[in-house]
C-alpha cells in the first residue's frame, strides 16, 4: 500500500498526529508530502494508514492498494 | 446549556437549506455535511470578504480572515511559522508551567467557577505567552474580547462596547510596535518577526498589522476558553471519561479533535457568494450571504457514524471545528496544545470532580461563538 497526501492539504495536523511513524510537519505546519511522490505503508501499519485517510477535513489524502 | 446543538440537529433534518431574513436582510443557511464541506472547499465562489452573514459589510476587517487568494496565502505563510505544530512543541514547556501556575492555586479550594478561574485566564496568558507580551495584561485582554463578542452577535446594546474594545486594542497594538521600532527586537517576539516580514518584497503597512494583531486576539482568546468549558462540563459528568484519559492519556488529543466536533463552538461560517450560481438546489446570486451549518455537519448522520455520541478516541475524525479549505484556524495547534495540556494537568491534582450545582446551565451563542458563562466544579480535598 502507498499513502499520498495532495495539495489541498491545509496543515491541520491530523495525519502526522495520529501517525508519527508515517508522517511529519514542515516548518509551517503542512505535511512534509504535501504534493509529493507517495510513500510505502508498511504491512503491519495499513489499518493506522486508513484512519490516517479518514481523519483529513480536506480529503486530501489517498490510499493506493499495490 | 445544549440548546444550541438540539437546535441545529433539527435544522439539519428538516431541511438541507433556508432562508433566515432578518429586519434589513437575509441568507442562506446551508445545514448538512455536503453542503458545508463545499462552502469550504470553493473559496473562489465563497469569499471570506465577510464572514458572519447578517454583517455582508462588516466595520472590521480582519486580516488574513477576510482576505481572498491570492493574497491570502501570502499572510498566512508569514503567520503559519508562529503557529506551527514545531513552534507549539517548542512553546509546550512554558505553556504547562503556566497552566500549572492557574490550577495550583485552586486545588486546596475544592470548588470554583472552572470558566472564570481557569478558562477565560490559561488561554489568554498562554497566548501572550506565545506571541511575547507580558502575562500581567492577562486581565485587560480578557476585558476586551468580552466586550468585543457583546456586539460580535448583532445585539445593538453591545455594539458600542465592541467599538471601544477595538479602538482601545488597537491603541495597545500601536504603542506595541511603536516601541519595538524604537527599542528594537527581540527574540521570541511576534511584534518583532512581523516587522521583519515581507509582503510581496514590502514590509506590512501599520494597518494590515494591527488588522492580524487584532484578529489574533479575538480569534484566539474567546474560542479556546470556550471549548476548554465544555470539554470539562463533559469530564465533570462522565467519570469513566476521566478514568480513561487518567490510564490512557496518549488519547487526550483524540479526545479533544472530538470535543472540538461533539461541542462545536461554531455553530455556523458565513460566506459571501461572488457570483451567480446553482448551489445545492439552491439559485445563488453574486453578493447573497451564505451561513454553513458547521454545528449541524459535524453531527450529520449522514456523514458520521454514531453521530450523536461522544466518542473519546474517534481516530477518523475530519470535523470542521476549526473550519476548513484555506482559512482553517491559523491558531488549531495552539489551542489543542493547550486543551490537551489543560486535560492532562488538571487531572494530575483533580482526578475527580464534580458540578457544584443542580441549575441549569446557561450559554450564550448561536450567531457567534458558543460559550458557557459559568461551569462551577467541586472536588474533595485531600488534608
Amino acid at each position: 500500500m502507498k499513502l499520498c497526501v495532495n495539495e489541498a492539504c491545509q496543515g491541520h495536523g491530523r495525519c502526522y498526529t495520529l501517525a508519527p511513524q508515517l508522517l511529519s510537519s514542515d516548518d509551517e505546519g503542512f505535511v512534509t508530502i504535501r504534493g509529493g511522490d507517495p510513500i510505502d505503508v508498511p504491512d503491519d501499519l495499513r489499518e493506522l494508514a486508513e484512519e490516517v485517510e479518514g481523519t483529513c477535513p480536506e480529503s486530501a489524502i489517498s490510499l493506493i492498494d499495490a | 446549556m445544549g440548546a444550541y446543538w438540539a437546535l441545529a440537529n433539527e435544522l439539519r433534518e428538516s431541511c438541507p437549506y433556508f432562508y433566515n431574513k432578518y429586519s434589513g436582510g437575509g441568507y442562506w443557511v446551508f445545514t448538512r455535511h455536503d453542503a458545508v464541506n463545499d462552502i469550504y472547499k470553493t473559496p473562489e465562489i465563497f469569499s471570506s470578504a465577510s464572514i458572519t452573514p447578517w454583517e455582508p459589510d462588516p466595520i472590521y476587517r480582519f486580516v488574513p480572515t477576510q482576505v481572498d487568494a491570492p493574497d491570502h496565502i501570502k499572510y498566512r505563510r508569514i503567520l503559519n511559522p508562529w503557529f506551527s505544530p514545531k513552534a507549539m512543541e517548542a512553546a509546550a514547556p512554558m505553556i504547562r508551567e503556566t497552566c500549572r501556575g492557574f490550577i495550583e492555586p485552586i486545588v486546596p479550594k475544592g470548588k470554583c467557577d472552572f470558566y472564570e478561574a481557569f478558562a477565560l485566564r490559561f488561554p489568554t496568558a498562554a497566548f501572550l505567552t506565545v506571541i511575547g507580551v507580558p502575562t500581567s495584561y492577562t486581565d485587560v485582554f480578557v476585558g476586551w474580547v468580552d466586550a468585543f463578542f457583546g456586539g460580535f452577535g448583532g445585539d445593538p446594546e453591545g455594539a458600542a462596547g465592541m467599538a471601544t474594545a477595538l479602538g482601545e486594542m488597537r491603541v495597545f497594538w500601536t504603542e506595541q510596535l511603536a516601541d519595538r521600532r524604537r527599542d528594537g527586537h527581540r527574540e521570541g517576539d511576534l511584534f518583532s518577526y512581523l516587522l521583519d516580514a515581507r509582503f510581496d518584497d514590502e514590509p506590512l503597512d501599520d494597518e494590515v498589522l494591527l488588522d492580524m494583531c487584532t484578529v489574533l486576539t479575538l480569534a484566539g482568546l474567546d474560542t479556546t476558553r470556550a471549548e476548554l468549558a465544555y470539554m470539562f462540563h463533559h469530564l465533570a459528568l462522565h467519570p469513566e471519561h476521566r478514568q480513561r484519559l487518567i490510564e490512557d492519556p496518549e488519547i487526550i488529543p483524540l479526545a479533544v479533535e472530538e470535543t472540538l466536533r461533539y461541542y462545536t463552538i461554531i455553530f455556523g461560517d458565513g460566506r459571501k457568494v461572488t457570483r451567480d450560481v446553482e448551489f445545492h438546489g439552491v439559485q445563488l446570486k453574486k453578493g447573497d450571504m451564505v451561513y454553513g451549518l458547521v454545528s449541524g455537519a459535524n453531527r450529520d448522520p449522514r456523514h458520521w457514524e454514531q453521530a450523536d455520541e461522544f466518542v473519546i478516541d474517534r481516530k477518523r475524525n475530519n470535523h470542521f471545528g476549526f473550519a476548513s479549505g484555506p482559512h482553517r484556524c491559523l491558531g488549531m495547534h495552539l489551542a489543542r496544545r493547550e486543551m490537551a495540556i489543560a486535560v492532562d494537568e488538571w487531572l494530575k491534582v483533580i482526578p475527580d470532580f464534580e458540578l457544584d450545582s443542580d441549575a441549569q446551565l446557561f450559554e450564550r451563542g448561536g450567531g457567534a461563538m458558543m460559550s458557557l458563562s459559568t461551569l462551577p466544579l467541586r472536588w474533595d480535598v485531600n488534608s
